[in-house]
């Protein structure tokens, strides 16, 4: 392979993938006084931003999309709970919900933004819904929407407002 | 009409739904049986905890600035505060070194080895902390390496946080006690009431009030709004006498038959940057 090879949309996309899936991590470690301040639960989900960004621009033609989809959903639920399942289900869900509001919507911000806030509430209540399945749940549907869906919408929507063009250009260079 | 599914998706979908629902179940199930994931799944942890050391760092550090800007702010008042408290805290301290010699030199007279209140203690950096809706946990850089096992406790600041809920061999993952998982909180602990102790575990959390709750309390001993709350020993792996919380109220069960005893929890479970695993010496050995 040669270098210029290594800088193509299909390397840099999975490594940029799985560094956000540690920097998540990482972010709720750090900022965690802020993020979980009682009555508080945000969580930051750069991984599904950036599996956003492919959808919105068509990434996904280029890469075994899916595939990576699928293994990064693995890994968090590996790494982050050791109970297999529920992320990748959320991630897939998430994602597939994303690419058919794709099909509908049209190419501009706001359309975009719109199918990444439907696509983190999948996202969210498919996590929800496992905890009944585990018996981990302990907040109320309207608490759960009111104190984690509506901050982590705004705060993941307003990171992937602010990086859209960014991406967009990035993604345009790799391919 | 047009269909929205063809019949083909239609099963496909419903045998997906049914296996990550039994994957769910059984690795759940899996994970309660076994004190240490497989090979595959623990080499896989050990190399992803790793990689996220790396990426703490420059996080961790803008957390920290975060926190400490936010500190700075209540300097003032905090500093009157603890000026106050400093002299009793100084007095303490002495009181305290004295009995621990005396209760040394006293095991020693009984030939007693080690009781409930001994433990060690195993320091640990915060490496990563799961970004998700529920089973909240912290991902520490010890792991089998140090000697750490499933369901020691593990504290930060001024109380208990949670208990270890996997070991890899260079990480662990900490359950934290707003876990409502069965692993995370279920401790035996005691209360000082006014008539003598109440002992109980702890049987719940309540994340929408950020309270622990000691259930099936039957005992007649008066407790009160203040009284503190620690770990009473039972059970062996937890050793006695770590600081829990105190009691916010006290109430009556859902059908009056019991009393409910309701805990505020002394750690802050949101800023954990360095923990302490405490290790019984008899649950250890």
């Amino acid at each position: 392979m040669a270098f210029w090879q290594l800088t193509r949309l299909r390397v840099v996309y999975p490594i940029v993938l799985l560094f956000l899936l540690f920097v998540d991590g990482s972010l709720m470690s750090g900022m965690g006084g802020i993020f979980t301040a009682f009555p508080w639960h945000i969580l930051p989900v750069l991984t599904l931003g950036w599996l956003f960004y492919a959808v919105q621009f068509d990434a996904e033609t280029d890469m075994p999309f899916w595939l990576y989809v699928i293994l990064i959903g693995v890994l968090f639920d590996m790494y982050y709970t050791g109970i297999f399942g529920t992320y990748t289900l959320a991630f897939v869900s998430s994602v597939a919900v994303m690419m058919q509001l794709h099909k509908v919507l049209d190419e501009r911000l706001l359309s975009g933004l719109f199918m990444f806030l439907v696509g983190l509430i999948v996202y969210l209540l498919v996590t929800y819904v496992a905890g009944f399945i585990t018996g981990v749940s302990s907040v109320g549907l309207t608490a759960f929407m009111l104190f984690e869906v509506m901050p982590t919408v705004i705060l993941n929507v307003m990171i992937a407002a602010v990086g859209y063009y960014p991406v967009w250009s990035l993604f345009q260079f790799l391919r | 009409m047009r269909k929205i599914f063809s019949s083909r998706t239609v099963v496909t979908i419903i045998i997906a739904v049914i296996v990550i629902v039994g994957l769910i179940a059984g690795s759940n199930w899996w994970a309660k049986r076994t004190n240490t994931p497989p090979f595959i799944q623990r080499f896989g942890n050990d190399l992803a905890g790793g990689v996220s050391r790396v990426i703490a760092m420059p996080t961790n550090a803008v957390g920290r600035t975060a926190n400490s800007i936010g500190n700075l702010l209540d300097t003032f008042s905090e500093n009157r505060d603890l000026k106050s408290k400093i002299d009793e805290y100084a007095q303490n301290k002495v009181r305290l070194q004295t009995i621990e010699e005396e209760n040394a030199s006293l095991k020693k007279k009984l030939k007693l080895q080690a009781t409930l209140t001994d433990y060690k203690t195993v320091s640990a950096v915060t490496i990563s902390r799961s970004p998700t809706t529920w089973q909240s946990q912290l991902v520490i850089n010890k792991g089998l390496n140090s000697g750490l096992k499933k369901g020691m406790p593990v504290l930060a600041g001024a109380g208990i946080i949670g208990r270890i809920s996997e070991v890899n061999t260079t990480n662990a993952k900490v359950a934290l006690i707003s876990d409502t998982s069965e692993e995370a909180n279920r401790f035996a602990i005691t209360i000082k009431g006014d008539d003598g102790d109440v002992n109980g575990i702890v049987t719940n959390f309540n994340r929408e009030k950020n309270q622990l709750i000691m259930g099936q309390v039957t005992s007649d001993n008066k407790i009160k709004k203040g009284d503190l709350v620690k770990t009473s020993g039972l059970g062996g792996i937890i050793p006695a006498g770590i600081f829990v919380g105190t009691v916010t109220s006290v109430t009556k069960d859902d059908y009056g038959l019991s009393k409910q005893i309701n805990i505020e929890p002394a750690a802050d479970l949101g800023n954990i940057t360095t923990v302490v695993v405490a290790v019984s010496e008899i649950g250890a050995q």
